[in-house]
């Protein structure tokens, strides 16, 4: 069942990669905090409790209502063009990022061999990462790179379930208050430049350098 | 446990009354209190008086006791400064970010704090991460342009970067695969325990990874533009604050998985990674103070130069290990004495450009001469503390005379960019021959650099038992017989 | 032997007999959706039937490769839908390597169409034989992507057996039905022109693909190629039905009814999907259509490492 929900994870990403609109970065930032939700769930199904919920439902709180309700919201007040704007042509993007993917893939195929992961779930948190970072590095909005940002983090939690490092309750916690807080310090930020430089472009930020 | 009431409890306590208080004198003297307490209470720790009892979790071994004491000494005499510095006449934005900034040196220094004595890595993940953020709206004081372009590439690429070292760290539970330590929990004294049994390809994954991810915080070239927009950027005693500390705690991080790789076959490879890392961060340092012509980033660039030479020394091992870690607690001390005298030069000429400003030693004695000294202190002149330690580091090099040759030549040549620049604001005419109206009298900030001044010195020379005996320890837990 | 024959007629007949029932009752619940009454659902065969009475004329610039191409459209069509399992009984062509000629005969059925158009001379003709052209060239990739990991995963390459091997107790064939079934609805919308990539209702010829290359046939050309399009919505359908085959594969009735019950639910989603979704801009469509092509390639990744 991890796989199923690993691939489904998957998917989002690949449409990440095609999508153009804003809207639909929002959208998919919620698909993947429920997706993530569920799949940290599933290893506790035999001894369900209050106590284990904690989490999951905690995380399906901040990463599927919270943070795609802030973004949003600061699209919406930013009054932010609906579009992104690519650096690179999107049949090059989707060519990199499906070739990046099928890479990982490769790797935690040859991977699983001789470590304990699991190919899918491992192989689903990698290409996230990697997506995130291409988003970061090939869009120019500043919103999409907050985006990119909390998809880099969505990978590291499946990653982390993946190879099942449980950490204690506390830590879990202070990630998701810790990512709770970046984000929000983000869009400041972000609300911020859209008021200080005229566009909330990346190349706005070259001031500084020697 | 009851330890962590002065150490974690006593800041969160310090924020919320610094949250509710509005008088900023209260929040001064709430926090100063909070910095006094936490001050006695690491330095009682670090000479063993009290010997808290350890946890799963938290752990004081010399490492974290050495680190501590620098922290909260660092921060003892920032925050003694700070009052007088929000006090300083200013622009109106300026004043919205003085109601808040006494609540978040609160959440610095628990931060800070939690991530030096954290025994597990998800607690230093989690801890580092919050110093981010409690260090990025303090960047963002002067409201102006520049701080907030700072502060969101600091944000951001540090933010990127610790998610890299988590990714790290995940790699290193994955490398306990198939031994005692499958399923454990990632704490840093059981790994250390059972680190032979390790699998070296994912513990050499595990150590690139975290390096590269917190090079960002610890400014370790080429990772360091962040870090250097940061520091420069922000008010003198937070960038005083995130050269003495911040730099160091991101540092204990690394040292952290070294510490885990050190008794095993992976520890030359990791050794290999930290020397080309501190190369390139000194070779990043020579030529950016030929080109930089802002004295604050000239400074920050002299952070990126020690904290190279830190981790080069703890790559090189044997002697130069006990070298780095020396030269982190001088380092510390002196960038606060010249990260405050640049603020007090920053307040009188109302730039940062290193040609707008003259004849600093003429209209600002007491600065001027500060200046020069806290100049001396780095660039290891003979009395101050880091001559010993840069002169232990360069003796542990004496076996690869190849890497001791080029790293004298960088050094060297920083020497020489940074003197240039130096003199040029110290001496150098005014360029319209009127002279500046500036009075500068003997402030709270003198007397902190003239504390710390004397304190390099004495330490340099004298080398207090204590120190050498927990510096010894380290090396020790390191694997290290001197 | 008569059982065999008998069975082997019965997926004639349903694709023969039933494909123009699918569009209309796409057509039907589209309207509904929109909050029209709507054509009834059996408006296709009316229109066939209009169609097969018109008298057929050719345009003077055509040449004999126009009154072939209709032909050729239509059996290729039919021939390729002679290839797929209807209701589980084995289908009347099944061989080894059929996926690759069930591919090819589409192949065929759209080259004809496209020399076809060209053929008449008229550049609004020249203009969606181009469209179509390009975005077939996106479009086969997704298919064999699809069937292609699964027959790599499956060992066989008959479309009958490849789909008797998908097995629930397998526990990646779930991920397998969902991955393969979106990637072939894609292909489906593609290949029958349907929304997003193109508009079967649009009458603007400067936005149509499929409906403006028939544009200048009338008469039994034009029942040919229409009856041809409505067979290949019918072989679509089924060949993404199919992947949710193995529920049914106990009991033969159970299967078949099930079939149906998939198909009729099928006519539903692509009802709704053109009631929600807006034709794409034409630059766009080629990204679309790669999109489903990685998920064709996940596909072959996943099973290539996760047998």
């Amino acid at each position: 069942m991890e796989n199923v929900l690993s691939i489904l994870f998957c998917l989002t990403l690949l449409y990440l990669v095609i999508t153009a609109r804003l809207k639909t970065y929002v959208g998919i930032l919620r698909a993947q905090g429920i997706l993530l939700s569920v799949i940290i769930i599933f290893p506790f199904l035999r001894h369900l409790s209050v106590h284990i919920l904690i989490i999951p439902l905690m995380s399906l709180i901040v990463k599927a209502v919270i943070i795609p309700r802030f973004i949003n919201k600061i699209i919406i007040d930013l009054d932010v063009k609906r579009i992104i704007e690519p650096n690179i042509q999107p049949f090059n993007f989707l060519l990199l990022s499906v070739a990046s993917m099928s890479v990982i893939f490769i790797m935690s195929h040859v991977l699983s061999g001789y470590t304990p992961i699991e190919t899918i779930p491992f192989a689903s948190a990698f290409s996230a990462i990697v997506i995130g970072l291409l988003l970061i590095i090939f869009r120019e909005k500043l919103i999409v790179h907050v985006v990119g940002f909390l998809i880099l983090e969505n990978g590291i939690f499946l990653f982390g379930t993946s190879i099942a490092a449980e950490m204690p309750t506390i830590v879990e916690l202070g990630a998701l208050l810790d990512i709770l807080v970046v984000v929000f310090l983000m869009g400041i930020a972000v609300n911020k430049i859209s008021s200080t430089f005229t566009e909330q472009k990346v190349t706005v930020l070259g001031g500084l350098k020697d | 446990m009851e330890i962590l009431i002065p150490l974690a409890i006593l800041p969160v306590a310090g924020f919320i009354a610094c949250y509710f208080v509005h008088n900023r004198k209260a929040q001064y003297i709430i926090s100063l209190s909070a910095a006094v307490v936490h001050l006695a209470c690491s330095y009682l720790i670090f000479a063993e008086i009290i010997i808290p009892a350890e946890s799963d979790l938290f752990r004081f071994d010399a490492l974290s006791r050495l680190f501590l004491l620098i922290l909260s000494h660092v921060y003892f005499w920032i925050l003694l400064v700070s009052y007088s510095y929000l006090n300083r006449p200013a622009m109106v934005k300026e004043e919205k970010s003085k109601k808040f900034f006494f609540a978040m040196l609160n959440i610095y220094l628990l931060a800070n704090t939690l991530a030096l004595i954290s025994n597990h890595l998800g607690i230093f993940w989690v801890a580092s991460e919050m110093t981010t953020l409690s260090v990025a709206p303090l960047i963002y004081y002067y409201r102006d342009k520049e701080s907030l372009e700072a502060m969101w590439k600091y944000l951001f690429l540090v933010s990127v970067g610790i998610a890299f070292a988590f990714i790290g760290f995940l790699f290193l539970a994955l490398s306990a695969g198939k031994t005692v330590l499958e399923g454990q929990q990632l704490l840093v004294s059981l790994f250390t325990l059972h680190a032979k049994q390790l699998n070296p390809i994912w513990l050499k994954a595990s150590f690139i990874f975290v390096f590269v991810g917190l090079s960002t915080k610890i400014g370790i070239a080429p990772m360091h533009t962040g870090d250097i927009d940061a520091t420069s950027n922000s008010p003198s005693p937070i960038a005083a604050l995130m050269a003495g500390s911040l730099r160091g705690t991101a540092l204990l991080g690394v040292l952290r998985v070294y510490q885990i790789m050190a008794p095993t076959s992976t520890a030359a490879f990791a050794r290999s990674i930290m020397i080309i890392g501190g190369l390139v961060s000194l070779f990043a340092a020579f030529v950016f103070m030929f080109k930089v012509n802002n004295y604050k980033r000239m400074i920050a660039y002299s952070s990126v130069e020690h904290l190279g030479l830190i981790t080069l020394g703890i790559g090189t091992g044997g002697i130069a290990f006990f070298g780095a870690m020396l030269h982190t607690v001088f380092n510390s001390l002196t960038k606060v004495v010249l990260f405050l005298n640049a603020g007090n030069i920053h307040k009188a000429y109302r730039s940062r450009e290193i040609d707008s400003v003259w004849n600093v030693l003429q209209n600002m004695p007491w600065t001027g001469w500060l200046f020069m000294l806290g100049f001396f202190a780095v660039i290891a002149m003979p009395p101050f503390g880091i001559f010993f330690s840069e002169l232990m580091i360069l003796q542990g090099l004496l076996s690869r005379p190849l890497l001791l040759a080029a790293v004298l030549f960088l050094l060297f040549f920083i020497f020489v960019g940074m003197s240039r620049n130096v003199f040029r604001m110290l001496y150098s005419n005014s360029p319209n021959n009127h002279a500046a109206a500036i009075d500068d009298k003997f402030e709270i900030t003198h007397f902190t650099s003239l504390v710390l001044l004397i304190l390099l010195v004495i330490l340099g020379i004298t080398m207090p038992p204590q120190l050498h005996s927990v510096i010894t320890q380290i090396s020790k837990d390191f694997g290290i017989l001197l | 032997m008569a059982l065999r024959i008998l069975q082997g007629l019965l997926p004639f007949l349903f694709i023969l007999g039933l494909s123009p029932l699918l569009v209309g009752l796409i057509n039907k619940q589209k309207a509904l959706l929109t909050g029209r009454t709507g054509a009834p659902i059996w408006q296709p065969y009316y229109e066939l039937i209009r169609l097969s009475r018109k008298e057929t004329i050719y345009a003077k610039t055509a040449s004999f490769v126009s009154r072939l191409a209709p032909v050729v459209v239509f059996s290729a069509v039919l021939i390729a839908g002679f290839m797929l399992p209807v209701g589980y009984t084995r289908p009347l062509l099944s061989f080894n390597g059929d996926i690759v000629v069930f591919a090819y005969l589409l192949g065929l059925a759209r080259f004809f169409q496209i020399i076809g158009a060209m053929d008449i001379g008229s550049s609004f003709e020249g203009m969606g034989a181009a469209r179509e052209a390009t975005f077939a060239v996106f479009a086969e990739p997704i298919y064999f992507f699809t069937i292609g990991s699964l027959a790599f995963v499956s060992g066989y390459t008959s479309l009958y057996e490849i789909y008797l091997s998908i097995r629930l107790d397998n526990p990646s064939s779930l991920v397998f039905i969902i991955v393969s079934s979106i990637s072939a609805f894609f292909l489906m919308v593609t290949e029958c022109s349907r929304m997003p990539v193109d508009d079967p209702n649009t009458h603007l010829e400067l936005t149509m693909i499929h409906e403006v290359m028939i544009l200048d046939n009338s008469g039994v050309d034009l029942f040919l190629y229409q009856y041809s399009s409505y067979i290949k919505i019918m072989i679509y359908g089924i060949y993404e039905v199919l992947f949710f085959n193995p529920f049914g594969m106990q009991n033969q009735w159970l299967g078949f009814s099930l079939f149906i019950v998939l198909l009729l639910l099928l006519s539903t989603i692509v009802a709704w999907v053109e009631t929600m979704i807006a034709r794409l801009k034409m630059k766009n469509v080629p990204q679309y259509l790669l999109f489903a092509t990685a998920i064709g390639i996940l596909d072959l990744l996943i099973y290539t490492f996760v047998k």
